[in-house]
């Protein structure tokens, strides 16, 4: 679009070298996005399915699990019982993390305790990018597409928190309503060399983040129309080089790239990553960003996110998820027969229309290229931060609590006694 | 209040009950002082004040822009000043002709009140109010009436305008020693007389005074402090500063001389742009975004942000153009520069290309926009909430900028056709509506520059097609064949009623009074040299303040006496059973 910004307009990618303005460009902003999650039933949000025969993974009989663990009836009683100081709001239940061998911590230990087990995702549709080319591996897709990698969702599909139509479940929901209220924005440039926009042989499509955040409609909608300015990150930055058919760009090479991620843990660290998205006739912008993910990353996540909050809202055995993970990790980056440190993914994308401007703003980005060399220096790796807590490997440090849990702490019979005293 | 907090934590109950006590003798105060406001307004024109010789001639209720601007000037900008304000009346077009026929209501009064305690509060509760206060008391548990004296004076001529009278200074001394004596804290005291000052009518209405003329025997001229008011309220929004005071304390304000250079330096001043900015609020009738509604299935951009912007855009575009740039009034209905925000440009769809709130923006040649009709503010105000109204907008431009009002529509008209906007163009439905011979004498008036803004919807966005059928633009005038929204700009910036209604509405809003027949000349004139400075409003603020119609005196008519009505106490007939 033609434009005159009276304000004196300066080109920022005349600050990097070797960039050549694209003939077209389209600009979006991410306005929902969550793990590409088939949902195999007709209707609720945990209801049995194709996906999933059983429904979502059963809510888990954590007095069996403490007494197999090693606890008392009567110890496992007491730690679970909410009036139990060993109970509280912070923190859940701390002594839930010390189940594992010679009372470990099963959440910085998970294999000190045998795989509890996760019910997996046992249906053929899901939805992704064929990732390694091979239609023999993999899902099929909801419109046939053979090849479907997506082992992430076979992992983790049946978990209550993944599980849900499109837009429904309750992760999604947690996080996408954090991304809409201004906790991060992700912005894509479509960029292409040839005269139709529909059809171009030669696209290159920018994922970058931006400083400036969403704004709902009236509606409640995220507004379309807005401008982002792009803004230079050492890690979130992801660039393909794609093509057009039909107004559905597809990735023509493999490329390495790292999202924000709508989850606890924010990094989305995606190998050979792909891209699958279409333009729609309404200007929206939707499909999916696939790639191999490191999956030790995602156990890593959980369990900062508080493991035994987790796992008792969520019913899951953490150390369920952990093996699951490693046992569907599907990739490995050093060679087929490397340890598999990461697992196929897909991430669903909805973007509407946007103004995508250079970080200084003073013009649309005019062509897709790295702000890398532009951005200050990496921040560490992060989790997502809940406030005002303190987590140490997955419980809450919380120094005034009445009881401090370890695998040595009293549990029970001390408790008694003074009871019985008084 | 700071002082209620204090005398608590001090001596517990009893000093807040005499506190309260002492509260409530400042509303007797405050209330005798209304009723002797409430005596002004049904006063013969003759009524004279104690010295016998002045006149009041008018009362015109200060608006929330001049409350505010004076509550900044006063007693400095860090005052919050948080109130739900009176609603304001138009008339003619103007809320500076609504002030001159509005009363106080009992509720209005209660959050007037309300604010004069927190303002007072916030201005003796600073860490200099030493030097606020100008003096420091013997004792500051005490009351003082020299150090009282000179603070209630000071501020007291502030916001009354004019030098407080003796009587006037003595009630609020008496509050001040009674208040500081019961709560046992001089500022206290001071606060009461503060805040009575605030709720008092003679700060709540311009009371505009007039004189026997030295010069014109038998005749009136406002006074001193009148002629000041009008000034600097028509120039600043806001109440006289000190200098301006002394000029008409010294009598010196009525030489030519002296009002030329006070206008001078009155325009000169940063708070020339409050002034224009308040002068265009009311004359674009931009109140009305306080009441802006849009439907947000079919407008889903529109929402609060979008409302207070295009009414910030509205005022930008004026004054940056004819007070920044001092530049030709009629570029206001062609000019492609303007100012945008990020909620604006998404509306506009266009890139907000700036890190700060607001942005310079140029449309391109080839965009339809141009001019402050383009503006989505005017666009969005002057439609319906589910869709575009050309007669909306039509009525407006004839009223807001040529001074041409539109009578109300008969009341049995049938707007079904018009209305059932899922259907045609609304050119067609239009077109349909005008065969009624009640509505069409206006329509045909109206219409035609509504017509030629269609491009824009309801809520100002660019759109050629309506219900699937492209729109026409084009428009015929008795004259003249206009298309589009560039059309209507030229045809306003070329229109001889489009700067001689500024001239009629800046006069009206500085004097508060309704033009007649016989200042057809004076208007006239005024309309030759406005186009003879390049249409350059300073230059018309000027002029229109310098002339000696502006402080004219027009004494008030008689009032009429209250009709006689049956009486009601008679007992009713008793009802048939």
């Amino acid at each position: 679009m033609k434009h005159h910004i009276a304000a004196g307009l300066a080109i920022a990618a005349a600050a990097l070298p070797g960039v050549a303005s694209a003939d077209w460009t389209r600009g979006y902003v991410v306005e929902w996005n969550e793990p590409a999650m088939y949902y195999g039933a007709k209707d609720g949000v945990i209801d049995p399915g194709t996906d999933c025969p059983g429904g979502t993974n059963p809510e888990v009989d954590w007095i069996k699990v403490m007494t197999t663990a090693g606890y008392t009836e009567e110890e496992a009683k007491w730690l679970r019982n909410p009036a139990n100081p060993t109970r509280s709001p912070v923190h859940g239940q701390n002594q839930m993390a010390f189940r594992g061998k010679d009372r470990a911590n099963v959440y910085v230990n998970p294999t000190s305790t045998p795989d509890p087990g996760l019910t997996a995702v046992t249906g053929t549709i899901g939805e992704g990018i064929d990732l390694d080319g091979s239609k023999k591996t993999g899902f099929t897709s909801p419109a046939g597409e053979k090849g479907i990698d997506n082992n992430f969702y076979k992992t983790v599909g049946c978990w209550k928190t993944y599980r849900g139509p499109r837009r429904l479940s309750s992760g999604a929901l947690q996080f996408n309503d954090s991304m809409r209220n201004g906790g991060w924005t992700t912005v894509i440039v479509v960029a292409g060399k040839g005269n139709d926009p529909m059809n171009d042989k030669e696209v290159t499509v920018g994922f970058f983040v931006s400083d400036d955040k969403m704004v709902k409609d009236g509606n409640g909608s995220i507004a379309r129309d807005y401008t982002f300015n792009v803004k230079p990150h050492a890690r979130y930055e992801a660039v393909f080089p794609a093509k057009v058919e039909n107004g559905v760009i597809t990735s023509t090479k493999a490329v390495d790239g790292v999202l924000r991620e709508p989850a606890y843990w924010r990094d989305l660290e995606l190998l050979r990553a792909q891209i699958k998205l279409e333009m729609k006739q309404d200007g929206s912008l939707i499909g999916y960003v696939g790639g191999y993910r490191p999956w030790e990353d995602v156990y890593r996540g959980w369990v900062g996110a508080r493991g035994p909050v987790i796992e008792s809202l969520t019913w899951v055995q953490l150390p369920g998820v952990y093996y699951a993970l490693r046992r569907n990790a599907d990739f490995s980056p050093t060679g087929p027969k490397g340890e598999k440190t990461h697992i196929s993914y897909a991430l669903r994308v909805d973007a509407i229309p946007a103004f995508v401007m250079t970080p200084d703003a003073t013009a649309q980005v005019a062509s897709v290229q790295s702000y890398k060399s532009l951005a200050a220096a990496e921040p560490g790796r992060s989790m997502a931060a809940i406030p005002s807590i303190r987590v140490v490997d997955g419980i809450v440090i919380d120094p005034k609590s009445k009881y401090q849990a370890g695998p040595t702490a009293d549990v029970f019979a001390s408790r008694v006694a003074a009871a019985a005293s008084n | 209040m700071r002082t209620g907090r204090r005398a608590i934590a001090v001596t517990g109950g009893r000093a807040l009950l005499t506190k309260i006590a002492a509260r409530g003798r400042m509303i007797a105060v405050v209330c005798a002082g209304l009723v002797g406001a409430a005596g002004l307004n049904a006063a013969p024109a003759a009524e004279k004040n104690s010295a016998g010789a002045a006149t009041k001639v008018a009362l015109r209720r200060i608006t929330e822009s001049q409350y505010r601007h004076t509550i900044a000037d006063v007693f400095g900008p860090g005052i919050k000043v948080e109130a739900r304000f009176e609603p304001e009346r138009r008339e003619d077009g103007l809320l500076a002709l609504g002030s001159a026929v509005l009363s106080l209501t009992s509720s209005g009064f209660e959050q007037y009140f309300a604010l004069a305690g927190s303002i007072a509060d916030q201005a003796l509760s600073r860490k200099d109010r030493e030097s606020f206060v100008g003096c420091a008391p013997h004792d500051p548990s005490k009351a003082d009436d020299a150090c009282a004296r000179g603070f209630i004076a000071k501020y007291g001529e502030s916001l009354f305008r004019r030098p407080l009278t003796e009587s006037e200074l003595q009630s609020r001394l008496k509050a001040a020693a009674l208040g500081a004596n019961q709560s046992g804290d001089f500022y206290g005291g001071l606060e009461l007389a503060l805040a009575s000052l605030l709720v008092a009518p003679d700060f709540l209405f311009r009371v505009e005074m007039a004189e026997p003329d030295p010069a014109n025997a038998g005749q009136y001229r406002l006074d001193a402090y009148t002629k000041a008011s009008r000034l600097s309220f028509l120039i600043w929004d806001s109440t006289p500063d000190a200098e301006l005071l002394a000029a008409a304390r010294s009598g010196a304000l009525h030489s030519q001389e002296e009002l030329d250079s006070q206008i001078r330096r009155l325009i000169a001043s940063p708070k020339f742009e409050a002034g224009a900015r308040a002068f265009f609020a009311d004359m674009l009738q931009l109140d009305g975004f306080g009441n802006l509604v849009k439907d947000p299935t079919i407008y889903p951009k529109f929402n609060q942000s979008i409302a207070e912007e295009s009414r910030e855009q509205m005022l930008l575009r004026a004054v940056n153009l004819l007070v920044h740039r001092k530049g030709d009034y009629r570029d206001l209905f062609t000019s492609k520069d303007t100012f945008i925000s990020r909620p604006l440009a998404s509306v506009y769809n266009v890139p907000f290309a700036s890190k700060q709130s607001w942005a310079t923006y140029t449309f391109p040649e080839d965009s339809e926009r141009s001019g402050i009709l383009t503006d989505i503010g005017f666009l969005a105000l002057n439609a319906h909430p589910g869709s575009s109204s050309p007669t909306r907008r039509g009525i407006k431009v004839l009223e807001v900028f040529m001074c041409q009002a539109t009578p109300q529509p008969p009341a049995n008209v049938d707007f079904s056709k018009v209305q059932d906007s899922k259907q045609g163009t609304v050119r067609g439905r239009l077109l349909d509506h005008m065969e009624n011979e009640g509505c069409s004498g206006c329509h045909r008036r109206t219409d035609p520059l509504g017509l030629a803004l269609e491009h824009f919807d309801g809520l100002g966005q660019l759109r050629t097609i309506e219900n699937g059928m492209p729109i026409d633009v084009t428009a015929d005038l008795k004259e003249v064949k206009l298309e589009g929204a560039q059309g209507v700009g030229e045809y306003l910036r070329n229109e001889p009623r489009v700067p001689a209604c500024l001239v009629r509405n800046v006069y009206q809003y500085g004097v508060g009074q309704k033009t007649v027949g016989r200042d057809r000349p004076y208007l006239a004139a005024q309309t030759e040299a406005f186009a003879a400075s390049g249409y350059r409003f300073p230059d018309l603020v000027a002029s229109v303040a310098s002339s000696a119609e502006f402080f004219k005196v027009v004494t008030p008519k008689k009032a009429s006496p209250a009709p006689i009505v049956a009486s009601t106490a008679s007992p009713s007939p008793p009802i048939a059973e």
